[in-house]
């Protein structure tokens, strides 16, 4: 019974993993020209800068970002035009390719408190 | 003559709109202002819980993104309690000011 039960079990949990999105950054750079019309390039947003930067955030902000725009909890028209056609994996992967530019311009506010 | 005065008066007035409504913030005064905000985005790698992901990083971020960004959280626009809060509790010209520091910032 064991026997069978455990492969079972491990099979069960591979899968349920599998179908988890994880993340493809070169599938995200695919995914990236529309995109690009406003973030730019090299995900910077200097074009206009109504636009956030984008190049070196993190990844899983962007995607919970990504989400938000496409459940309305945030309301963007623009994001919501984008975003409306995206999956789940779309969203891992564009996130994963603008958390990866390197050349970013954000950083966090760690040792800026006072003084400095 | 009125002609002219009144043409250069639709000129000033145009002007002197979009001057008003782009009033840029003062990055030393949002420096003080923006304690509060180091409280999450000062810990690098610091997470936001339920669902689970890094607060973002909001220095070097660009100007108007982050006036329009702190004024959607304030209007109920974004949905984050923490946020949302943070917000009701800022001034335009408070929102401007934080921009303005947080924006001022470089790696």
């Amino acid at each position: 019974m064991k026997r069978i039960l455990v492969p079972l079990l491990i099979a069960l949990v591979s899968a349920s993993a599998a179908h988890a999105a994880k993340p493809d950054i070169e599938a995200g750079k695919q995914k990236s020209a529309p995109c690009q019309a406003c973030h730019s390039a090299d995900g910077n947003a200097d074009i206009d800068p109504q636009y956030p930067r984008l190049a070196g955030q993190y990844r899983d902000y962007l995607a919970q970002a990504l989400r938000e725009y496409k459940k309305g909890n945030r309301t963007n028209l623009i994001m919501a035009g984008f975003v409306a056609p995206l999956s789940d994996q779309d969203i891992e992967d564009l996130a994963a390719y603008f958390a990866s530019l390197p050349g970013g311009k954000l950083v966090d506010l760690h040792d800026r408190v006072q003084g400095d | 003559m009125t002609r002219a005065l009144l043409l250069a008066a639709i000129g000033l007035s145009f002007a002197s709109l979009p001057c008003a409504a782009a009033e840029k913030g003062d990055a030393a005064a949002g420096k003080t202002k923006a304690y509060t905000c180091h409280g999450c985005h000062g810990i690098t790698g610091w997470k936001n819980p339920y669902p689970n992901y890094h607060v973002p990083k909001i220095g070097g971020q660009h100007y108007e993104y982050l006036v329009a960004a702190l004024t959607e959280y304030r209007n109920g626009e974004r949905a984050h309690p923490t946020m949302q809060a943070q917000g009701e509790s800022l001034s335009d010209a408070d929102i401007r000011d934080i921009a303005a520091y947080l924006s001022s910032l470089t790696p």
